[in-house]
């Protein structure tokens, strides 16, 4: 496998353009959509089949009663432990070389499995194709040495690319230069490989706790349970059995209620 | 910020009849097996009615794919770890058993009789996943209620097992295929399921507590208590001891049955729908 590469998403110089969210649907050829009514500027309200690169508008209460802007343009995470590839039965969902999670258009059957085993709801259902959608981490261009389109077109460096490892030891600087100014709830979401899902491959410099922008605190691996659910089932199979058991034993006489 | 699959009819009617025809199939074998040569209608009825449910629900799962033509993109891959996956196989060799144990419930001599003996055994296994892993399935993914339930296979086992039991007995009474001794073990056999099932259903709803609202309470509840603990569970319960007696009873009480069957799979997929 070669180098794992990531895209580090600084929220603090977001500066809520949307350039990034353009650049993607351009390049991936993503389509119209209707807009829809969030109460501010956001649009949409959540990733869809054709938003892949989405910024938030999320309006935070100061203390002196005024509104603060905290903006994040958020994307599919990369998950290294990916709940989405784990659920897929067709193998259509696979990891590529550089460590990022892509969805094989020409495999995936459209079972939706994917789109109730993501985490933080990413993976999205396009009724015309059929299939689940959702980004690509730009497939093309990073294996034609180019970076995500939306790293690409963010004017701000707000999105970067580059070498995992290299962009976690850029972001922990920043995130101490940030406190160092002031900031006191500035905080990677992601970035510790060790942490929750393996780590993310496109993670986040936060400036408020994870549930301010909708994030979970804790993301879980789905598939978690699945040994104690099925002996929890093979369990309920037993008493099942052994009660029909019971009933169609031929000696024992009979055996009422 | 979760997102629901958006499965809708076909994935509850599959939900329902996948666990009618493990149930069947795996009541069947253990008449086959372990009931007297008087059972032998139980048995052929119950591998019967598993062969056509089986295939009615291949079909579902097709219909509900996004490009149903790559169903068979399905068996590209083997991921034991993942309910979909071992699923989808599970759902062609379940297929396979029951076409098998229907061929060979027509045969008179005792000797293919012990060979469907032995294959029921094998193939019950199968019924008794098919019946279950779909819980399982639900269990884990990233949605609440579905994900904190941990007995969910367990529950949807124990509830293919009464309603697989109940369309066995009903099929039984419409055809007067078994009347007699046939009938009144099928019957207590179910009445069984659905004491294990009211068990699993308490023990369900207790350890999800609050995180069971979405069916416990708000709008599925009525169905939830209604339909699946009152009339599906308990009625037929108290019908089925005077069912013994009067036969009729025991035929409304099957019903009864099924109807809580399938009012389980409607709301615990359709409370997590969009």
């Amino acid at each position: 496998m070669a180098r794992t590469l990531a895209m580090f998403t600084d929220t603090s110089l977001c500066i809520g353009c949307r350039a990034c969210q353009v650049a993607c649907k351009q390049w991936n050829e993503l389509g119209l959509e209707q807009p829809e009514w969030t109460g501010g500027y956001q649009n949409h309200a959540h990733f869809t089949d054709k938003t892949f690169r989405l910024v938030r508008f999320i309006e935070e209460p100061k203390p002196n009663g005024d509104l603060a802007w905290l903006l994040m343009s958020d994307v599919c995470k990369h998950c290294a432990q990916a709940g989405c590839l784990e659920a897929c039965p067709t193998g259509a969902i696979y990891r590529t070389e550089y460590g990022t999670v892509d969805i094989n258009q020409d495999v995936c059957n459209g079972c939706r499995y994917c789109v109730s085993s993501c985490p933080f709801g990413v993976v999205s259902f396009n009724t015309q194709t059929g299939t689940a959608r959702k980004c690509t981490f730009c497939n093309d261009r990073i294996h034609n040495g180019l970076g995500p389109a939306c790293a690409k077109a963010c004017p701000t460096e707000s999105i970067q690319f580059g070498f995992r490892d290299e962009l976690v030891a850029k972001a922990e600087k920043r995130v101490e230069t940030l406190r160092a100014m002031g900031f006191k709830d500035a905080q990677l979401y992601g970035a510790d490989s060790k942490g929750f899902l393996g780590g993310l491959n496109a993670f986040f410099l936060l400036l408020a706790k994870p549930a301010t922008y909708n994030l979970p605190d804790d993301p879980k691996v789905p598939q978690r349970n699945v040994v104690v659910d099925s002996l929890l089932s093979i369990g309920s199979a037993v008493v099942v059995g052994l009660g029909a058991l019971l009933a169609f034993r031929e000696r024992g006489g009979r055996e009422d209620a | 910020m979760l997102k629901a699959p958006g499965w809708e009819m076909s994935i509850v009617l599959y939900f329902f009849l996948g666990g009618i025809a493990g149930g069947s199939y795996f009541t069947a074998a253990i008449a086959d097996n372990f009931g007297s040569h008087r059972d032998r209608a139980v048995a052929r009825v119950g591998y019967l009615l598993s062969l056509p449910l089986v295939a009615v629900c291949g079909v579902l799962l097709i219909i509900d794919l996004g490009v149903p033509s790559r169903f068979l993109n399905m068996m590209r891959v083997l991921k034991f770890w993942d309910p979909m996956s071992v699923g989808a196989w599970a759902v062609g060799i379940f297929g396979a058993f029951t076409f098998v144990s229907s061929v060979l419930s027509f045969s008179t001599s005792e000797s293919t009789a012990v060979l469907r003996r032995r294959i029921g055994l094998l193939g019950m296994l199968f019924g008794f996943f098919l019946a279950s892993y779909t819980g399982v399935l639900l269990s884990n993914t990233a949605l609440p209620f579905w994900s904190d339930a941990r007995l969910m296979g367990a529950l949807f086992l124990a509830s293919g097992a009464s309603t697989g039991m109940a369309a066995v007995a009903l099929v039984m009474f419409l055809t007067r295929t078994g009347v007699g001794d046939g009938w009144h073990k099928i019957e207590r056999a179910d009445r069984y399921s659905m004491i294990i099932e009211l068990v699993v259903l308490a023990a369900f709803v207790a350890l999800l507590g609050s995180a069971a609202h979405p069916i416990t309470s708000g709008h599925f509840a009525p169905l939830f208590w209604g339909g699946l603990v009152g009339l599906g569970l308990i009625v037929p319960l108290l019908l089925s001891f005077g069912g013994r007696r009067v036969r009729a009873l025991g035929v409304v009480s099957a019903v009864l049955v099924l109807v809580g069957g399938f009012v389980l799979r409607y709301v615990v997929v359709m409370s997590q729908h969009g």
